[in-house]
């Protein structure tokens, strides 16, 4: 099979023939293709038209989300719909939404490149960017949430006026430990990663500005083995940590709910479902945004149809091991012989937020299931769709769990249904704008792919004496 | 600004990775120590034909690991378990499963954060100027070719390296030259750096000036928050009473809404006494239900103490002896002479009033339940 | 990409197998019958004995299963780099059905009508209720009856053997026959066989061992097992290569890379367990809630506090700190020390997993532990050797042979 062979144009059986997967590059014959194709994108004087568009309507959100931040900080938090019982309501909700997007892309980055996966060189960029964004969208929430902004900074362990340091108990204050971190760390790895492609844009840089913009940021870097040496290992050395960190900040915000005692919160279950159901939609996400970006920027060389087939695997994975995490609970709701327990299962499928529920399992377990067949693998406008609805199941997890077990808990006469105000819904629509603004910004002038990963894993690029295959699959 | 030059080193580049390792190898042989490939992408097998020795790397991320665990445990138990104790939640003072999120996150962070830093230190950077840019081949040296550079200040440089470097037949050989003055930062911009490190250091100078000294105008606040009030704190001092107090004592004369019940015709139904002797019998109408009430009132308020059969025995008296035994004085037996013998007002005072460990339950209980439940203790019990 | 593939031949290890089985079978029948002996000596009715064979029991279960777990995840993920280790995980799950011969012998606890007073069962109280939880406990009743247990069990040995031929069978067949097909049919069969496998198992880690506390419960379960059997397996391929190798085996097949990474997996198992049981121990430590408390409170009481110690300590901090060097991971016979090392404190954490719930106020602990363990390993053994005279050690005509040694680590 050509190696260089157009994926779109082999036969299933062709492709069936998973034994020879297709070149994780197609099309391109030389290193310096790759670089034309991702750094043309940033030196362009003009954008495609859909750019535009897309980035005027997501500053309009983005002027959407400081209105109503503007509204929430001047009025009151009496804006939004919590209150008793439900009183935590869209903000963590939405917190947790974009957090656990914010997973896929350092999974992607660093499990799969301890794992080997030379398929990762392709999107890894990309998704680290997501990430950062998606982790300033989550960390808003609870910055704003709080009701007394101004004092914000006394979840910080640093002397105060009140001589009083912060409850480490309590799992909010992991939470600020855990995203912070987890901020830091992405934001290090994406930078570290990036440097040598700023300094291959500084390289081609026509304009005196870019070159001093790219310059600074690119440290001046030079390609120097001796360098690339320390580079090497201490990029592996943050893939190595930032597995075990990925793994902890979802659970940390399990913690959230399961340290407490309500039905439907407490169950050990949670840390390894959150994980799982964080890189379900993160993976959704990713798929989101690279299927426009690949037509857009004529990526589709890079991100192949290859590693949009695998991204589908694994978000049938994490979807199943979301749904293993939901028959476990439902069974111990029931085994457990607690009562209030086995009536909030009940409440969540019948009660009140029925609706919510029912789109959940739709939008989480039922509709990936499309993608054990090949053919909807393969077809993009269906895995658009699909992408999308697994991300509105999980935004509905969140809510379904946070919501139905605090609207309905132990005490019926305190029982209240809950509903969102108009504040609530426009601020969610806004923290999509301030995503996508810093998205597309990071499209227009950053460069979209991990170009020195990507060379790297072409055949070109391995030596021929040595010993012939390194895997780099 | 001169216009001499001086020769930094000599490249040559290679479009394939095999050539370059090649070359890298013969180099190495030929004993050169100050030299470098520069390549787009890390090539595989090229550490070891350079014969780079593996980085300390490591070992500094894993000390500075263990000094984010070991930092972070101190911190929490420092903080909740020490300075100010957080006796919260019904969990012990220092809760060491609580801290593992944060001291494991401390940990990450810390390894990452020295990974990262110490990463480029030991590469030397940041270093935006090398003479290498000067050189022409030298552009895709991040793009799409290998690049063998040998630094002029080897000790092998010389007329054979250039021969040496033809015999591996890259694609382009060039020599580095750079004007002497490269490289350095002009006195412009370090004239300008030096003004802007000055004004950067005024905010913490300003800030420094304000926390130590003193000023007649009151903090800058920016969020009220009802943080300054008119209104006078007890203990404060006040200009404009003659023994400087800004507490004051009502007035002569001042009584309570209450007191009416203290100095009318009902005062001996509100407090039990009437012209300073207690009264002897209940002020108020007997009548059975008045007596279930005071049964009633006496499970609900004085059984856990006192127990239910009024023997002092109560549950709570039990669990003193259990926790105080040595410091505990326990509830009074109401079944007693002592008790039985008193009357009703002064009972009705206890209670009210409380005495000795008894708190008082004026608050909690009515007056007419109190009656209720004198009359209960005085016939019943 | 393989324009002039090498091949490789088949390697088979019936001597070293032989020796193998043979020394297994002899364990297993000495180390038994010695723990039946002590253990109708201690005379209560045998229960310290059947404590012991369940724990030794599921101790083998988890190696059986495990594997089934390794293959699986190995053919799903189109894994290169374990394709020399991984028919003897192969022959790990080839011994599933015989397990569920194994399995036979706890019917006698089950349906035993000794300390059924006392108890409410030898091993689970769930059998006859009473005591303070028994309305509790009789609620479960529609799942925690005698003849649904049996029942499950027999479903969950019928779909373990089933997926284990099938994958044992097949890949031996491409010994012969060197189809691609095969790997191909086998990749896109695994995904459903994991699926039915997480459930099957996580119901087995209920029945088998949660139940003998029946009135307590925790969703992660199944999945602590998981990780607890996965961690097993691959310490159980280290040491296996080890012996074959040093048996003269496999000696160019399976090289340093390969133990770096299954060295890397058991790190990363490691790590994995700790913050499953982590994650349990402290929810349940912090919602305080005392019907699922109880469970530690037993746990980290006298008499036993010190054991417990053993799992954070002895389960984590000490083989993390073991095996976190690239150098260790290397070295393959300090890799073997620590492969052992962690089974046996596997073997310790399934022990405190039940033990205490029977025995609350001692740590029974004794020589019927000991000689019960050796003597179903030991019969484990045999079983696993006796594959080993049969069938190549090596899938030496799997289409992924020449990626599995082609690369290297960083």
């Amino acid at each position: 099979m050509a190696k260089y062979a157009n994926v779109n144009e082999l036969s299933d059986s062709q492709l069936d023939n998973l034994l020879e997967p297709p070149a994780l590059v197609q099309n391109a014959e030389t290193f310096h293709d790759i670089t034309e194709s991702v750094c043309s994108i940033a030196e362009a004087d003009r954008m495609p038209r859909s750019w535009y568009v897309l980035f005027t309507l997501a500053l309009c959100f983005l002027g959407v989300l400081g209105a109503m931040i503007f509204h929430l900080f001047t009025t009151g938090v009496g804006v939004w719909g919590n209150n008793q019982p439900v009183a935590w309501g869209f903000p963590i909700v939405n917190f947790v939404f974009w957090v656990g997007i914010g997973h896929a892309g350092t999974l992607i980055s660093a499990v799969l490149y301890l794992f080997r996966q030379g398929w990762r060189t392709g999107i890894n960029r990309f998704s680290e960017a997501m990430t950062i964004f998606a982790v300033c969208c989550a960390g808003l929430f609870p910055a704003i949430h709080v009701g007394r902004v101004w004092v914000i900074y006394w979840v910080f362990p640093i002397p105060n006026q009140m001589d009083m340091w912060p409850n480490f108990r309590s799992p909010l204050l992991w939470d600020v430990f855990a995203v912070g971190t987890y901020f830091t760390v992405s934001l290090l790895f994406w930078y570290m990663g990036m440097v040598p492609d700023l300094a291959t844009q500084r390289d081609r840089a026509k304009t005196k500005l870019r070159q001093f913009l790219y310059g600074i940021f690119a440290l001046g870097w030079n390609g120097s083995n001796r360098h690339w040496h320390r580079y090497e290992r201490a990029y592996l050395l943050l893939a190595a940590l930032a597995t075990p960190l990925v793994l902890s900040v979802h659970s940390v915000v399990s913690f959230d709910f399961a340290v407490a005692q309500i039905p439907g919160w407490h169950t050990t279950i949670f840390p390894p479902y959150f994980v799982a159901g964080a890189i379900f939609s993160g993976f959704a996400m990713v798929l989101t945004l690279s299927i426009p970006a690949r037509a857009l920027f004529n990526f589709k060389h890079i991100i192949t149809m290859r590693h949009i087939e695998l991204m589908c695997k694994v978000i049938m994975c994490t979807g199943m091991l979301v749904g293993y995490a939901y028959a476990m609970e439902f069974f111990m709701a029931w085994y457990s012989g607690n009562r209030y327990e086995g009536f909030t299962f009940v409440n969540r499928a019948f009660g009140p937020y029925a609706w919510a529920y029912w789109t959940m399992v739709s939008c989480n377990v039922i509709s990936p299931q499309i993608f054990w067949f090949k053919r909807a693998r393969r077809c993009i406008p269906l895995i658009f769709v699909i992408s999308i609805f697994v991300n509105i199941g999980m935004w509905f997890e969140r809510f379904v769990i946070t919501v139905t077990s605090l609207n309905r808990d132990f005490l019926p006469s305190s029982w209240n249904y809950f509903s969102p105000t108009i504040v609530d819904v426009l601020t969610l629509a806004g923290s999509f704008g301030l995503f996508f603004t810093l998205f597309l910004l990071f499209c227009r002038w950053l460069p979209q792919v991990a170009i020195s990963e990507v060379k790297n894993v072409m055949p070109s690029a391995h030596p021929h004496g040595n010993h012939g295959e390194v895997n780099h699959d | 600004m001169t216009n001499q030059t001086s020769i930094h080193g000599i490249l040559a580049e290679f479009d394939s990775v095999d050539g370059i390792l090649h070359a890298a190898e013969k180099v190495k042989q030929e004993g050169y120590r100050k030299w470098d490939c520069h390549t787009p992408f890390p090539v595989h097998g090229l550490d070891g034909a350079m014969g780079i020795r593996q980085t300390r790397l490591p070992w500094l991320v894993l000390v500075m690991g263990f000094a984010g665990c070991s930092g972070g445990i101190l911190l929490q138990w420092w903080t909740n378990a020490h300075d100010y104790v957080y006796r919260i939640s019904g969990k012990p003072d220092w809760s060491l499963p609580a801290n593992i999120p944060v001291a494991f996150e401390m940990t990450i962070l810390f390894a990452a954060l020295t990974a990262f830093f110490s990463m480029w230190i030991l590469n030397g950077f940041p270093r935006w100027y090398s003479p290498l840019f000067r050189a022409k081949c030298f552009t895709r040296a991040t793009d799409d070719r290998f690049v063998l550079a040998i630094d002029a200040r080897d000790d092998l440089f010389g007329e054979e390296t250039r021969k040496l470097l033809e015999s591996l037949s890259p694609s382009t050989i060039e020599m580095i030259e750079a004007p002497i003055e490269d490289g350095k930062i002009p006195l412009k911009l370090k004239g300008i750096l030096g003004i802007a490190l000055t004004l950067l250091l005024l905010p913490p100078a300003m800030i420094a000036n304000a926390r130590f000294t003193k000023s007649t105008q009151p903090r800058v606040h920016i969020v009220p928050n009802m943080d300054t009030q008119v209104t006078h704190r007890g203990q404060e001092a006040s200009d404009f009473f003659a023994d400087g107090q800004a507490m004051r004592l009502p007035i002569s004369g001042t009584y309570a809404q209450e007191d009416d019940r203290l100095i009318g015709e009902q005062v001996g139904f509100w407090t039990g006494k009437e012209n300073g002797a207690y009264l002897s019998s209940i002020p108020m109408d007997v009548t059975p239900e008045f007596e279930d009430r005071g049964r009633a009132r006496f499970g609900i308020y004085c059984s856990a103490c006192h127990a239910v059969n009024g023997s002092g025995q109560g549950t709570v008296h039990l669990r003193a002896q259990e926790l105080l035994s040595k410091t505990w004085v326990g509830p009074t037996d109401l079944r007693t002479d002592a008790i039985k013998q008193q009357a009703p007002g002064q009972l009705f005072e206890s209670i009210s009033n409380g005495i000795r460990n008894m708190p008082s339950y004026s608050s909690q209980i009515p007056a007419a339940d109190r009656w209720a439940i004198v009359q209960y203790l005085k016939e019943s019990l | 990409m393989n324009h002039t593939a090498p091949t490789y031949s088949a390697d088979f290890a019936t001597a070293a197998a032989s020796r193998l089985s043979r020394a297994g079978f002899l364990c297993g029948v000495v180390g038994l019958a010695v723990a039946i002996g002590l253990g109708l000596a201690e005379g209560d009715h045998m229960r310290h004995f059947w404590l012991s064979y369940l724990i030794a029991f599921a101790f083998v279960l988890t190696l059986g299963v495990g594997g089934l777990f390794f293959v699986l995840i190995q053919h799903i993920t189109g894994a290169k780099w374990s394709v020399t280790v991984r028919r003897q995980a192969e022959f790990a799950i080839g011994t599933i059905p015989f397990l569920a011969f194994l399995a036979l012998p706890l019917l006698v606890p089950l349906f035993s009508h000794e300390g059924v007073e006392e108890f409410g069962g030898l091993l689970w109280s769930w059998v006859h209720p009473h005591g303070d939880h028994a309305a509790l406990i009789t609620s479960k009743v529609p799942f925690l009856n005698v003849n649904f247990f049996v029942g499950r069990f027999v479903g969950y040995f019928l779909i373990w053997s089933l997926m284990a031929r099938y994958f044992k069978n097949a890949s031996i067949e491409q010994d012969k026959t060197g189809e691609h097909e095969l790997t191909v049919r086998m990749r896109t069969r695994s995904a459903l066989c994991l699926i039915v496998l997480a459930l099957t198992y996580s119901f087995a880690a209920f029945d088998l061992l949660m139940s003998t506390d029946p009135a307590w419960f925790s969703t992660i379960f199944g999945v602590y097992l998981f990780g607890a059997s996965f961690l097993a397996i691959h310490c159980f391929l280290v040491l296996s290569t080890l012996y074959y190798q040093r048996q003269g085996h496999l000696k160019k097949m399976v090289t340093i890379e390969h133990y770096h990474d299954l060295g890397k997996l058991m790190l990363a198992f490691t790590i994995f367990w700790a913050y499953i049981a982590f994650s349990q121990y402290m929810l349940y430590w912090y919602g305080n809630i005392p019907e699922e408390t109880a469970w530690y409170l037993i746990r980290i009481t006298s008499p036993w506090t010190n054991w417990s110690w053993i799992e954070p300590i002895g389960h984590f901090f000490i083989p993390f700190l073991g095996i976190l060097s690239r150098h260790i991971k290397r070295k393959p016979p300090l890799l073997g020390f620590w492969a052992f090392y962690i089974l046996v404190v596997h073997y310790i954490d399934l022990y405190w997993l039940v033990a205490p719930n029977l025995y609350p106020d001692t740590v029974p602990f004794n020589g019927v532990e000991v000689f019960a363990l050796i003597g179903v390993v030991g019969l484990f053994l045999w079983k696993y050797g006796q594959q080993a005279k049969k069938h190549s050690l090596l899938a030496h005509r799997d289409p992924l042979i020449s990626d599995c040694l082609a690369f290297q680590n960083y």
